[in-house]
């Protein structure tokens, strides 16, 4: 989960780092009026995405006039997407020097890394590709909780050598490392972040900006935290970009869930394609399952299907968040056919066919939309599933009239998934006759 | 050689091992089996420790704290901890873990420290801060770790699972004999490894290992940690690695694949997903984001450096197929075989559920007790010799005999703190009952001992004395000073109110009392004593509801069988017929006014196991009289009057001994409430330390699992 700078820096505040003084953070230009703002004032927009100084979201402001034509400004503003909510009034500093400063964790192997560079203010895989002799870099082992001295004291001296107006400051910097550093085990984050930090003309050091994302895993714990910065600990911010109303519906359901066309709410469906929606199993399957779809679209179907969403079905769903991931793709206007695999590992293929039974029973009988299902059922429990789904169809034909289950591997999954497109392209001739007819 | 699977040391598995705990190798070299525990044992871990046993997998104990010292599946022993497991079990080699992600750490860095070399990390969502304290043990331990989030780990050829992974993997076969060849397969993801390998197995392709390294975003043991460690397994001819977006794992393996080509022996072939993924967004699993800005992550950047590296990448399951299929040019099993075995599989008949209890096998005709015929143990042995074996499974040696017996003679001598109002005709399951739960003195005897024989050795004791309150013997039972006086002679005492009887006459009754400790699970009063263990009521609450379900039609037959036989030799006598005649006059009589004939008729055995066995003892002891003899010919007479076969059961058997002994017939009742509470706490015991609270309890699906059938040495 990201934070918001201002968030950021209030955490980072907190563990020992200089911030800028913060006047508000605003939601509404009336707000304004209430401050009483010193001149000049960093307006600054709070979005969740980088690329914001270079979008127009950052602004030095030197009266009320100019911060006001700003912040209106930037109210009406997207930034990558993103609408801008809400927006720092901050005290601005000046500016001798800019370092770069971070707490991350290394891709490769997952370890603590600490970079700091005497370059800072600038983009830092930039600098790390071309001058990697600019850059500090220390891998931290052993986790440890507290920095030791030691290697703050390592990262200060790379600094001092790099630029000597740094002599005086020294402890400073290594404080600041060392600051950063237990901020990041302490709020348990994946990334911290301080480009840059600025060395004032008074030798103060100080974080102009602010990165912070939490690790999702483990922000149940981290509720003191969450609650200082108005977050209910037990919904996670929703961050990246704004939902659709589908994501937003499986959200709330809990499982995950993307829409990979845009705007599926007003989306105008071409006539020749087919948009296939994906109970796929688990995340790696819901990821591959996309692949499949486009690639044998691709070879076998002139490139008109169409698959509409990524989603994770795996990991054991319950009955009911079964029935409601079928629900929400049968709501979705795009469907044309559901494909769907149950590889039943820790999830059972016997509760996958009663909640999707269950669905298509409850949307028969309430007259509600039904799309023809196409899939496979392999692993565990496959004996009472099968031995299930025989009864219902014997009991209920009707709403099962169009579940087609392929029971065991007597087909492997890419052959399944033609079979279903190009049944669901026969079907949506048919229809298509009817509405000319 | 077994065709069915290839020896351990043939395979992956321990081709793995090996490489990390070259000692420990050697020593499952030598046992021929790889031993496996599973920590945390919630409804996953619990269910999935049943499907691995299933499949093959030696799972050899388990790991729950608060649960040390009870039982999984009613056979697997649990331990506290990971290194008492190991102390206990010095070949375990692989260790599953399935705790909940707050509680994952501690457990992971424990089994790591206990030093077990393949640790599966089945838990997802583990906090990042906590992976990381993982990964520092395991590096320090040298610890091959799957995970977290990773569906487990498959080995074909030797019939090994850990993990979840469904039943659909193929091992090479050649003329039914399995082989350890074919293609090892790393994944990311749970369900890719499944659909891969169904893929490649529809191709005749085999797997000798299906490895899951887990989805999240850091996780133990990574690609370039495995791949050129398993490409040098000699019956590797290929390996499959699936990767996805998100991270660097595949990068940093192209990357040493660049730098160090001398380590990669076999082809790689890569099936990477993600091709279409959208930029920013976290699909699922935490590792697949493609992070805006990144030069690593994405689709391409692992499919560039991949072919770079001369790694064939895949994007489509035909794809895959053809790859593998040009690149070995060969099949490792006919196709046919391997459909004829998942054909089965998509058509068996759903399981019924069952569990197990280790206790008795009722089988028509016999009954073992714990494995041993139970006829045997009633000439044999003594009642707290079996009830220690009902209890703990073993005979007990002499030194336990004399404790059990001290036990259980103080027990009986210990005053009831209540004054009873007992009328003559109280019911005996009823008063006795009722005493256990007024008694205080069992749960006393429970603080000073956890023995559960010691236990329920004192609980007879206790029976022993409220039964002397019953037959009026008291006096009697508080006269005796217990360092002259048997057990069994006590017994005799307490119900008889005789002192110093012949040895055969109190051998007699103990006999009798011994014929009925014990039925299985089934019989009512083992079915309320179970329900009332499994919500964990204290032991002697749940014997109370035992002993009370034991009336006129379970267990009580024997006192109304002791008066027909009376009824019997007295109608012989008044008429100066004989017993055959006056057998078949009453017998009409009864059916005439509709009533059943007690002591006649068992739901299972048509030859009572123990019939035998007590009418030869009776004739030895001098009473085998006329009851005994009506006994013999009851069944024939029977027939007489209904043309129906309807054998004596083990009531009719008793109640014409006691009514021979000119005894109470009440007693005949008595003896079988007496003996029942050795077999009901046996049965409790079982249940509060093998199965789950509340359980959900279908006492016909219960399936025996104790030792086969031995003999008394």
């Amino acid at each position: 989960m990201k934070l918001y700078e201002y968030e950021a820096k209030q955490i980072f505040e907190k563990h020992g780092l200089v911030i800028p003084k913060q006047v508000a953070a605003i939601e509404q230009i009336e707000e304004l009026d209430d401050l009483s703002l010193k001149f000049p004032v960093m307006v600054k927009a709070m979005v969740l995405i980088g690329g914001r100084g270079k979008a127009g979201g950052i602004k030095l402001c030197s009266n009320i006039e100019e911060t006001r034509e700003n912040v209106e400004k930037m109210f009406e503003m997207k930034i990558h997407g993103c609408p801008v909510k809400k927006i720092l009034l901050e005290k601005a500093v000046d500016v001798a020097n800019e370092i770069y400063m971070s707490v991350t964790t290394d891709p490769a192997t997952f370890d603590i890394v600490i970079v700091t560079s005497a370059s800072g203010g600038i983009d830092i895989e930039e600098v790390a590709r071309t001058h990697p002799e600019k850059i500090w870099k220390k891998i931290i082992k052993d986790n440890v909780k507290d920095l030791p001295d030691d290697i703050a004291e390592e990262a200060a001296i790379f600094l001092v050598e790099k630029n000597a107006d740094f002599l005086t400051i020294k402890d400073k910097l290594s404080n600041a490392i060392r600051s950063l550093y237990n901020a990041f085990q302490q709020v348990e984050a994946k990334i911290c972040e301080i480009n840059p930090l600025i060395v004032t003309k008074d030798n103060s050091v100080i974080a102009a900006d602010a990165k912070i994302v939490l690790d999702d895993n483990s922000l149940y714990r981290q509720a003191p935290l969450l609650k200082s910065i108005n977050i209910d600990p037990r919904s996670k911010r929703h961050d990246v970009s704004e939902q659709t109303v589908y994501e937003e519906q499986a959200y709330k359901i809990g499982f995950p869930y993307l829409d990979l066309i845009e705007h599926p709410e007003d989306f105008v469906k071409d006539k020749d394609k087919l948009y296939v929606g994906l109970v796929p199993g688990g995340a790696g399957y819901g990821i591959f399952s996309i692949d499949e779809v486009v690639n044998i679209g691709n070879r076998y179907f002139e490139g008109k299907v169409i698959p509409i969403n990524f989603m994770d079905s795996g990991g054991g769903p319950s009955l009911i968040k079964v029935a409601d991931m079928f629900h929400l793709l049968m709501d979705h206007p795009a469907t044309d056919i559901i494909i769907t695999s149950r590889f039943g590992g820790i999830s059972s293929c016997d509760i996958f066919i009663r909640g999707l039974i269950m669905s298509l029973r409850d949307r028969f009988m309430s007259k509600k939309r039904m799309i023809p299902v196409f899939g496979r059922m392999v692993g565990t429990d496959l004996a009472a599933a099968r031995a299930y789904l025989e009864k219902a169809k014997r009991e209920t034909p009707e709403p099962l009239k169009d579940l087609h289950i392929v029971i065991g591997n007597q087909k492997i999954m890419a052959d399944v998934i033609r079979d279903g497109i190009d049944y669901g392209f026969k079907v949506k001739k048919q229809l298509i006759e009817k509405e000319v007819n | 050689m077994s065709t069915e699977k290839i020896s351990v040391d043939q395979g992956l598995l321990y081709y793995l091992i090996k490489q990390v705990r070259p000692d420990l190798a050697e020593k499952i070299s030598k046992a021929e089996t790889i031993e496996t525990m599973i920590v945390g044992l919630g409804r996953q871990g619990t269910r999935h420790a049943q499907l691995m046993m299933e499949y093959g997998t030696n799972v050899t104990c388990g790991v729950a704290p608060g649960r040390g010292g009870t039982k999984v599946h009613e056979t697997i022993p649990i331990y506290e901890t990971a290194a008492e497991a190991v102390e206990n079990h010095p070949n375990i080699a692989v260790a599953s873990i399935w705790k909940h992600y707050s509680t994952a750490k501690d457990s992971t860095i424990e089994v790591i420290k206990a030093g077990i070399p393949i640790v599966v990390l089945i838990s997802e969502f583990i906090p990042l801060r906590d992976v990381r304290d993982i990964l520092v043990e395991a590096r320090k331990h040298k610890t091959i770790l799957f995970g977290g989030n990773t569906p487990g780990i498959i080995f074909p050829p030797e019939s090994i699972k850990v993990g979840m992974l469904p039943d659909i993997f193929q091992a090479q076969q050649v003329d039914d004999i399995v082989g350890p060849k074919g293609v090892t397969i790393l994944s990311r993801s749970g369900a890719i490894l499944y659909h891969l390998s169904d893929a490649l197995a529809s191709a005749g392709i085999s797997q000798n290992g299906v490895l899951g390294v887990g989805g999240d975003g850091a996780i133990g043991s990574r690609f370039i940690d495995l791949v050129s460690l398993v490409m040098n397994f000699e019956h590797t001819d290929l390996v499959v690695i699936a990767g996805e977006i998100g991270g660097m794992q595949e990068e940093i393996l192209a990357q040493d694949m660049i730098s160090h080509p001398e380590k990669y022996t076999k082809p790689l072939v890569a099936m990477i997903s993600g091709a279409n993924a959208p930029e920013g967004k976290t699909m699922g699993h935490a590792g697949a984001v493609i992070a805006p800005g990144q030069r690593y992550g994405t689709y391409n950047s692992k499919r560039e450096i991949l072919e770079k590296a001369e790694v064939t990448v895949v994007n489509h399951q035909k794809d895959l197929i053809d790859v593998v299929k040009s690149k070995l040019n060969k099949t490792y099993f006919e196709i046919e075989d391997y459909y004829k075995k998942m054909k089965e599989k998509w058509n068996a008949k759903p399981p019924e559920p069952t569990w197990g209890t280790l206790v008795t096998n009722v089988m028509p005709n016999n009954l073992l007790i714990r494995g041993y015929p139970l006829q045997e143990v009633i000439a044999n042995k003594g009642l707290l010799e079996t009830s220690h074996l009902l209890v703990t499974g073993e005979f007990p040696n002499l030194e336990k005999i004399e404790e059990l017996e001290k036990i259980a003679k103080e027990a009986a001598k210990e005053k009831f703190s209540e004054r009873l109002d007992i009328s003559p005709n109280s019911d005996v399951s009823k008063i006795i009952g009722t005493c256990l739960l007024l008694d205080s003195h069992i749960s006393e005897f429970m603080k000073k001992s956890t023995d559960e024989s010691a236990i329920i050795a004192f609980s007879l004791g206790r029976a022993l004395r409220y039964l002397a309150i019953i037959f009026d013997n008291l006096e009697v039972l508080n006269q005796i000073s217990i360092d002259n006086i048997s057990f069994a002679d006590m017994i005799y005492l307490g119900l008889v109110g005789e002192e110093k009887q012949e040895k055969q006459k109190t051998r007699l009754l103990e006999a009798i009392i011994t014929a009925c400790v014990d039925h299985g699970v089934t019989p009512p009063s083992a079915q309320a004593t179970l329900i009332l263990a499994s919500t964990r009521t204290s032991f002697e609450v749940a014997l109370s509801a035992g002993i009370q379900a034991i009336t006129d039609v379970h267990g009580g037959a024997g006192q109304k069988a002791a008066e027909f036989f009376l009824s019997v030799v007295e109608k012989a006598k008044e008429n100066n017929i004989d017993l055959e005649e006056a057998t078949f006059r009453i017998m009409k009589e009864i059916i005439k006014t509709g009533k059943r004939i007690e002591g006649l008729g068992h739901r299972i055995h048509t030859r009572d196991p123990r019939r035998d066995v007590l009418w030869n003892l009776s004739e030895k002891a001098g009473y085998a009289k006329e009851c005994v003899t009506v006994s013999k010919l009851v069944s024939d007479v029977f027939f007489r009057v209904r043309g129906m076969n309807l054998p004596i059961n083990v009531d009719g058997v008793i109640g014409a001994i006691i009514a021979d002994m000119d005894i109470n017939p009440k007693l005949a009742k008595a003896v079988f409430v007496f003996g029942r509470i050795a077999g009901l706490g046996a049965h409790y015991y079982e249940e509060v330390t093998t199965q789950s609270p509340m359980r959900r309890l279908a006492f016909d699906k219960a399936v025996y699992k104790g030792p086969s059938i031995r003999e008394i040495k």
